[in-house]
């Protein structure tokens, strides 16, 4: 048997090793072990902690919430559209949440806080479209790098437990591509409860129709129920806005208009946190009716994730970078919350058995 | 030139299976790549990227089930070269039974954790998978470690089984390579 030189058995060696070392070192990049400065879910869930999400099994982030069931009713200009399943079906059933946006399970409402509806539609074909909208007009987050800052800046005091304003007009003094975002936000007319209230899709997504026509659209569920303007919070009951809801569905049925904003030349697809010309076409695609209030503990949306990137065929994303963003971090928020020992929620099944604006819950 | 090193193992691979090998080699490195990346970066083709990786899953699950098949029905693979030692050969089974059991547990896994955690399952194209197990949230979050354990499993799985070829192969030079490579 020839012995190789030891120069040739290193040489050897390396070709047995350095293939597996090689493929190794791709693994690490492809999880974020290696590379730096990447952007990943778990640098958000991280976040979400600092800004008072607790590790209870509660959404990262909308996490006060409330259940509701009831269905879709697709209209002409859905079909037209889009050529998705969901809109040629009838009375489609519908699992939603209505929430508040910050990341306490806990908390009072309130009328200066950002509220949320989000919502699954399924058709007899298989089709799942789920919905995530929020009740501000525009996302003041422009990409990847704006939310991260975002986020951060909503870390809270570690003494008042509070977040910092300071911090906050920080991110957006730094900003000035987001001022016209800040100032509709904030001149936003704030409708009294959940039930009377715009929410928005805030991103873009694209339809498609049997012709293959594609359009770009944000979407705005608009209350068929009366524009309220808000009044003074409730002192006595932190639940008033879920009750307010809760009263009224126990009375009627309560109706959306699914709006679809059509973008015209010029208006940006990949940016939510710019507004789109104000002649834009809206066409109403079906109608939402909610019927039955359900506590999140009790059955239903409670864990559900309402991922905006689960959609029919004939939807589809944009190259919106929050989207993917959205989808990347709720699915990791969901694995995460779904292993947890949960509390319970803030609105009860008790809540929805008996939702009075009591005043036996003064002074508590 | 007598040495017991240099005996070669028996034959070689049918050619089908070298086919399968090779394919079956670029589609399950490639969807570790994508999960591994989809898993721990928030990119712009997140949505895209999901979609191929689920796709690739399903290609995945058919072909190793056509492997296994492929591989009962083989009547003559070859044998490890005698010269082996004992533990070595049973480094070899068991490490090869392992790689069969992660690439079949991986795409189960995936499939399962997807239908538990109530996640619609499209593949590229459009097409709908049903669901193999029914909604459970609590499941769902166990699945979906699991998942990203046997995924962390298998990348260690393909670099010890690329370095352990490459020995036989440069090292050793008893034949065991040349069974999975193409001749004309």
């Amino acid at each position: 048997m020839t012995h190789p030189t030891p120069q040739k058995r290193s040489i050897l060696w390396a070709a047995v090793l350095l293939p597996s070392l090689c493929l190794g070192l791709i693994f690490a990049w492809a999880g974020g072990v290696i590379g730096g400065d990447t952007l990943t879910p778990s640098h958000f869930m991280a976040l979400f902690h600092k800004a008072g999400a607790p590790t209870t099994g509660f959404r990262r982030a909308h996490a006060k919430g409330m259940c509701v069931t009831g269905w879709f009713e697709p209209s002409e200009a859905g079909r037209t559209l889009s050529k998705s399943g969901i809109f040629r079906g009838t009375h489609l059933p519908v699992i939603g949440r209505f929430s508040l946006a910050p990341p306490m399970p806990y908390l009072a409402d309130n009328p200066a806080i950002a509220r949320s509806l989000a919502f699954q539609i399924r058709s007899q074909t298989g089709d799942d479209w789920r919905l995530a909208l929020v009740d501000v007009p525009l996302q003041p987050i422009r990409d990847l790098h704006d939310a991260l800052a975002f986020f951060g800046s909503n870390a809270l005091d570690p003494i008042t437990h509070q977040p910092d304003p300071a911090r906050t007009k920080a991110y957006a003094d730094a900003r000035p591509w987001l001022r016209t975002a800040f100032s509709q936000n904030a001149q936003r007319a704030v409708s009294s409860g959940l039930e009377d209230d715009s929410y928005n899709s805030l991103d873009s997504f694209y339809l498609t129709n049997h012709t293959g026509k594609k359009t770009a659209v944000r979407w705005t569920a608009t209350p068929l129920e009366p524009f309220h303007p808000a009044g003074t919070p409730s002192e006595d009951d932190k639940n008033y806005l879920f009750k307010q809801l809760i009263r009224t569905l126990n009375q009627h049925p309560l109706s959306w208009s699914l709006t679809a904003t059509i973008a015209r030349a010029g208006d940006p697809i990949n940016d939510p946190s710019q507004p789109w010309s104000p002649t834009a076409e809206k066409l109403s695609v079906g109608t939402l009716t909610f019927t039955q209030a359900y506590s999140e503990d009790e059955k239903g949306c409670g864990p559900m994730v309402f991922d905006p990137t689960i959609l029919p065929s004939g939807i589809t994303v944009t190259d919106d970078p929050l989207l993917a963003l959205r989808s990347s971090i709720y699915m990791h928020s969901y694995s995460t919350r779904a292993g947890e020992t949960k509390t319970p929620s803030m609105v009860t099944s008790h809540i929805i058995a008996s939702p009075t604006l009591s005043t036996h819950e003064k002074g508590q | 030139m007598s040495s017991p090193t240099h005996i070669p193992a028996s034959g070689s691979f049918p050619k089908r299976s070298i086919l399968l090998h090779w394919v079956m080699a670029a589609l399950i490195i490639a969807t570790l790549i994508i999960g591994l990346s989809i898993a721990h970066h928030s990119t712009i083709h997140y949505a895209g990227l999901f979609t191929l990786h689920r796709t690739l899953g399903f290609i995945i699950l058919a072909l190793v089930l056509l492997r296994l098949a492929n591989s009962v029905t083989t009547k003559h693979n070859p044998s490890l070269p005698a010269t082996m030692p004992i533990w070595a050969k049973y480094a070899a089974h068991i490490s090869h039974g392992l790689l069969y059991g992660f690439m079949l547990a991986l795409p189960l896994v995936g499939w399962a954790m997807l239908s538990a955690g109530g996640y619609p399952i499209t593949l590229w194209g459009g097409c709908h998978i049903p669901p193999l197990i029914g909604y459970n949230a609590t499941l769902w979050a166990q699945l979906r470690s699991l998942h990203s354990c046997l995924a962390y499993g298998l990348a260690f799985l393909i670099m010890g089984h690329m370095a352990a070829a490459l020995f036989h192969g440069f090292i050793r030079r008893d034949g065991v390579l040349k069974t999975m490579l193409y001749r004309r």
